[in-house]
């Protein structure tokens, strides 16, 4: 009954439901960060690390634009530079984390049996290590080094990543059109691209979306361990943790790096919500 | 109430507070506020505030709970093993010392009524009658000596097992003699024995898991990791025991959180707050703060025997190149003292006034890298939160650097095993090094070609025999002057670069009454809750 | 084997999967705590660690035996039930870690009993009017609140709520809870901060997921031949999105017994997050052992239930 609504998905059309202004505004800011990543560091009026003030957490005047941190340092100085950092990482971290995650998870779906049964619960238990036991010797067994972190992060995301996408895949797999679609001796990757991939793209980007805000944050906790970005650089989150004595006096210093943070997470989210139905029209 | 001035800080309460203390009179005060500034009616209200905090009628009475920074599993009741200010709190509530330290820095009797030597070599200690345990059984030499001979024992783990080494025999003499004989002289036996880890225990205990001591409060709760609760004892042997009724000491480790839970009301005490929050501090009247400097430092460590402190020039250049009023300023945000390069502080009596801090002079740097054959090349430093502020200090040697050229790398390294891992090995790091109250404790752990912590690797067979020679010597006016020399070694020759004293800031509720600065340590040496007393 | 009985037969081996797989997890943690460096004889006497009371002081503690017959006899005693003897103070683990474990679990049954019920009713109302001025206020919100790091969003409860306002107490372990809302108060900005944190994911993966079956062929006919939208969405898509919501909220919910060290320290609560904090900076091995074995069976058996869910909740799938 359901074999001749062709072997992909939607049928539904909205009016023409393209890229909206919500998701242009996101892909904005988006494109704006990323342009800060790139060329802020030869815009930044002081270098990063500098004592420009003796004061603390300074008010922001013609001199400091957003003020000054707890040591008397430049804010939108660290804030240029600490975008580099940021996006840098938790970009790169969250890519690998979802590729990886959401590949396995839709091959251990379609495959199933041993493999998945195997690869689900290695992954288990490797999420049953608990991750300030696994920083500490990732740092004391290979150092500390930029890749070391973004891969130590794909390492903590990705087990997530995997455990979502498979329990997605495994619903698609178990539909009728993927049932005649293997029946018509489609081969796995076949299956796995043009049939589930498509079916679970947008919960999986979704998922995306949250692991980069979960990224973003978690690597000032990770400079704790050592594996953070080395002084006098700073991501964000460590921008805001540093200065967060500055909260109750209502210093820029942490308001702005917050600002920062929640800017880039919001509109990585925003984005990704409006992006699905282009993606899937595209996919027709 | 009127409003104090914007720029009046916590620092400048105590510094009136101490005014008050050395018997300066208000209209002296007030003078002196006038002179520089500040309004009749807000000077008035500033002497109030801190009159009010010194001269008080003690209240008896109440509950304190006070708040430190750290806490663990592996909080300890046992003196010997006392680690942290968290332990120290308790050893301190529980337990008495044969000695103690009084705020000026001098030998007071606590358990021991008397100490005397001839030769500094044999000492004889006379115990008080009528003290006795929380259990009832009363204290007597064998308690004493079981207590001492504690720390020569490996088992124990004690901290102070290198000091306690020197003790060659302790015995009993009579119920209530004990004699101590040592290695070689050592005049400061006295002070030694007001270390908290010497604190007097009953003889046989080998369970900690209750404080059985002859302290001022009983030990009726105690958590590691959590929390103690402890009452007062009432057949305490001092006169005046404690005022207060209970005591609650438990850590909030974030600063914020501490600082808040006392705006709030939840606890009365917040020891160890950053300077940083004195801003907040000092917008609030239900606060007082108390700022003691007793010689804490954290110090930049450039071995001797490795690449590039070895470089000769290298480690001069360093001292040069530290910025030390950038680091009183901003990293301590003036709750600090420069320091010379050696580690004996103002606070204590041997300090020698005469030794200038090296002035920050990236050019005279410069030129000793040059001659050092090191400019231009990448020089690792190695800092952790695990000493005080040492990230930032390598950021702003780092910063001064690169403006000649020198490129300094700061690898930040995790706190968990720095002391383990880092500390005394890498070529070039940090360190921190908790007050202590004799130069010869301070020398012999650190400096002396044997020293277990000789963070530099600095040896020198001169300067081995004259701590010898110091350690022995009766005479005051000989000692001084031979600790002096001394100070000046360390601060010329040693790799070790101490830019700043550390001041230690607490803060309380205005309620509290009876707390004085103490140069073994903030919290009045950790001893506070015997001698503090709530206001109603 | 009877058709009823296969669902039965996948649970117990499930079960026998986890009990493996806790073997596997205990023995990782215990490799890695030898990969760190330092023992718990250096760490205790930390800078008087000289090499001769260090090895005095390992002689006295019995670490001298090798580190692999120490934790296999730890393994044993699992087996029997017993936890050990914490290195650094010869306490009993399980005495150690009792207290702790029952706040650990009444914060996170609070949180879980406050956040569960409105995270999926928001995710499940954002999806059925998806697209809608509700959905964007959901979406944005969900969004901003976890785009604070949760250590800001506690202090600023705290500065609020506990030094401003003066309504709550500043700290949540210790104070007065004899009363329910004496309770309620030190409970409620712990609570509140920690909902914060694993609502998101709970919203966003139920609304992405839901939404998406209702984009499955199945349901958009039905919805083309006129069925109710409430009643397609309530009646199949949720069904069938069942699985990958289980698997959101287990994840989301294993966050809470190891990972709230931020609550536990800001809000000065003694669970076992902080236990195993302090364990691993001692070295303290049967300690930190129990911990993970507390944090593994928490995380397995959330998504051991997820998984169960995931298998009734789809017929095709038994």
């Amino acid at each position: 009954m359901m074999a001749d609504s062709s072997s992909t998905t939607t049928t539904i059309k909205g009016p023409s439901w393209s890229f909206n202004w919500v998701g242009r505004i996101g892909l904005g800011i988006i494109l704006f960060w990323a342009l800060v990543a790139l060329v802020g560091p030869w815009f930044s009026p002081y270098p990063p690390g500098e004592i420009v003030d003796w004061d603390f957490f300074g008010p922001m005047t013609g001199d400091y634009w957003m003020g000054t941190d707890y040591l008397g340092r430049d804010i939108f100085s660290r804030i240029l530079m600490g975008a580099r950092y940021t996006v840098g990482i938790a970009l790169a971290a969250v890519t690998l984390a979802c590729t990886l995650g959401v590949i396995l998870g839709m091959v251990a779906a379609v495959a199933g049996g041993w493999f998945d049964m195997i690869l689900s619960r290695l992954l288990d238990a490797f999420n049953g290590i608990p991750s300030l036991l696994f920083g500490l010797v990732v740092v004391a067994a290979v150092g500390s080094s930029i890749p070391v972190l973004v891969l130590t992060l794909t390492a903590i995301y990705m087990p997530g990543a995997y455990r979502f996408a498979r329990a997605l895949a495994v619903n698609v797999n178990t539909m009728d059109f993927v049932t005649v679609a293997r029946a018509r001796g489609e081969s796995t990757p076949y299956l796995i691209l043009r049939e589930i991939f498509p079916n679970i793209l947008g919960p999986v980007l979704a998922d995306l979306g949250l692991r980069f805000v979960f990224i973003v944050l978690v690597l000032s906790g990770l400079s704790f361990l050592g594996l953070g970005v080395q002084p006098p650089n700073a991501d964000w989150g460590a921008l805001v943790r540093e200065n967060i004595e500055g909260l109750s006096l209502g210093a820029p210093a942490v308001i702005f790096p917050s600002i920062a943070i929640a800017s880039l997470t919001i509109s990585v989210n925003m984005f990704i919500d409006n992006l699905p139905t282009k993606i899937r029209d595209r996919s027709e | 109430m009127t409003k104090t001035p914007n720029n009046w800080t916590s620092r400048d309460d105590a510094m009136v507070e101490n005014m008050i203390r050395r018997g300066a009179s208000r209209r002296d005060l007030l003078k002196m506020l006038m002179s520089s500034g500040v309004a009749a009616a807000a000077g008035g209200s500033l002497l109030m505030r801190a009159s009010s905090a010194v001269a008080a009628t003690p209240v008896s009475g109440g509950t304190l709970k006070a708040a430190g920074w750290s806490s663990s599993t592996a909080d300890t009741l046992d003196p010997a093993k006392a680690s942290l200010s968290t332990d120290y709190v308790r050893c301190c509530a529980f337990y008495n010392r044969l000695t103690f330290l009084d705020e000026a820095g001098q030998v007071q009797m606590e358990l021991a009524d008397t100490i005397s030597s001839d030769d500094a070599k044999t000492w004889e200690v006379k115990l008080k009658s009528g003290v006795s345990f929380h259990d009832g059984k009363s204290l007597s030499a064998e308690d004493v000596v079981f207590s001492l001979n504690r720390h020569l024992d490996p088992a124990v783990g004690s901290k102070v097992n290198s000091i306690a080494a020197q003790m060659t025999e302790i015995s009993k003499v009579d119920d209530l003699t004990v004699k101590i004989a040592l290695a070689s002289p050592n005049a400061d036996l006295p002070t030694i024995l007001a270390l908290h880890h010497f604190m007097i225990v009953a003889d046989g205990t080998t369970d900690f898991s209750k404080a059985n001591g002859t302290g001022a409060f009983i030990c009726e709760v105690f958590e590691p990791g959590v929390r103690s609760i402890a009452v007062k004892n009432p057949n305490y042997f001092k006169e005046q025991g404690a005022y207060l009724d209970s005591f609650e000491f438990f850590a909030i480790p974030d600063n914020n959180a501490r600082v808040n839970a006392l705006l709030s009301g939840d606890i009365d005490y917040a020891a160890a707050v950053n300077p940083r929050s004195s801003r907040l501090l000092d917008g609030s009247d239900d606060v007082s703060t108390l700022v003691s400097t007793s010689g804490n430092y954290t110090n930049l460590n450039m071995r001797l025997d490795m690449n590039p402190g070895d470089k000769a020039g290298f480690v001069e250049g360093m001292k040069y190149l530290l910025n030390r009023e950038a680091i009183q300023k901003s990293a301590f945000r003036g709750f600090a003292e420069i320091a010379n390069d050696q580690p004996v502080s103002p606070a204590n009596r041997y300090h020698n006034p005469n030794i200038k801090p090296r002035e920050f002079d990236p050019e005279r740097a410069k030129a000793l890298f040059e001659k050092a054959g090191v400019l231009g090349t990448e020089i690792p430093i190695t800092a952790s939160d695990a000493a005080t502020a040492s990230v930032d200090m390598a950021t702003i040697v780092q910063q001064a650097g690169s403006q000649i050229g020198m490129n300094i790398k700061v690898d930040r390294v995790p706190s968990d095993g720095y002391w383990s891992n880092y500390w005394l090995k890498a070529p070039i790091h940090f360190g921190n090094i908790n007050p202590r109250p004799t130069p010869d404790i301070l020398f012999s752990l650190l400096y002396s070609s044997d020293a277990p912590w000789n963070e530099s690797q600095y040896k020198s067979e001169k300067f081995d025999s004259m701590l010898i020679e110091a350690r022995g010597a009766l005479d005051e006016e000989r000692r001084t002057s031979i600790y002096w020399d001394m100070q000046e070694m360390v601060a010329n020759e040693a790799g070790t670069a101490i830019p700043v004293y550390i001041s230690n800031m607490d803060a309380f509720s205005a309620k509290l009454g009876g707390l004085k600065a103490n140069p073994l340590g903030g919290m009045m040496g950790y001893a506070f809750a015997e001698y503090v007393w709530l206001n109603n | 084997m009877p058709q009823s009985l296969q669902p039965w037969f996948l649970v117990i081996q499930r079960l026998g999967i986890a009990l493996l797989t806790l073997v596997i997890v205990s023995f990782a943690v215990f490799f890695a705590t030898e990969l760190l460096p330092g023992d718990v004889a250096e760490i205790l006497l930390g800078q008087a660690a000289t090499p001769e009371a260090v090895a005095g002081l390992r002689e006295a503690m019995g670490l001298n035996e090798p580190a692999i017959s120490r934790f296999v006899g730890w393994l044993l005693g699992l087996a029997q039930g017993d936890l050990g003897n914490s290195y650094v103070n010869n306490m009993d683990v399980a005495e150690l870690i009792s207290g702790r474990l029952s706040n650990s679990l009444k914060l996170a049954g609070l949180t879980t009993l406050v956040s569960v019920p409105i995270a999926l009713s928001l995710g499940i109302g954002a999806a059925m009017w998806r697209g809608s001025l509700f959905d964007r206020i959901v979406t944005v919100l969900t969004i901003s609140v976890i785009s604070v790091p949760e250590f800001m969003v506690a202090t600023l409860a705290v500065l609020i709520f506990a030094v401003w306002l003066d309504w709550l107490p500043a700290l949540s372990y210790g104070v007065d809870v004899s009363s329910l809302s004496a309770m309620l108060k030190a409970y409620a900005m712990p609570v509140i901060a920690l909902s914060f944190v694993i609502s998101a994911q709970m919203i966003r993966m139920t609304r992405a997921a839901v939404i998406e079956t209702i984009n499955t062929p199945y349901v958009e006919m039905a919805l083309l031949k006129g069925a109710s939208r409430k009643r397609m969405v309530l009646g199949h898509a949720l069904p069938n999105a069942l699985g990958p919501i289980a698997n959101a909220v287990a994840l989301s919910l294993s966050y809470l017994v190891g990972g709230v060290i931020i609550v536990e320290t800001i809000f000065s609560y003694p669970g076992v997050a902080k236990l195993m904090v302090d364990a691993v900076s001692t070295r303290d091995l049967p300690l930190i052992q129990s911990c993970a074995m507390i944090f593994c069976v928490s995380y397995l058996s959330l998504i051991t239930l997820a998984d169960v869910i995931a298998l009734l909740s789809n017929p095709r799938l038994r």
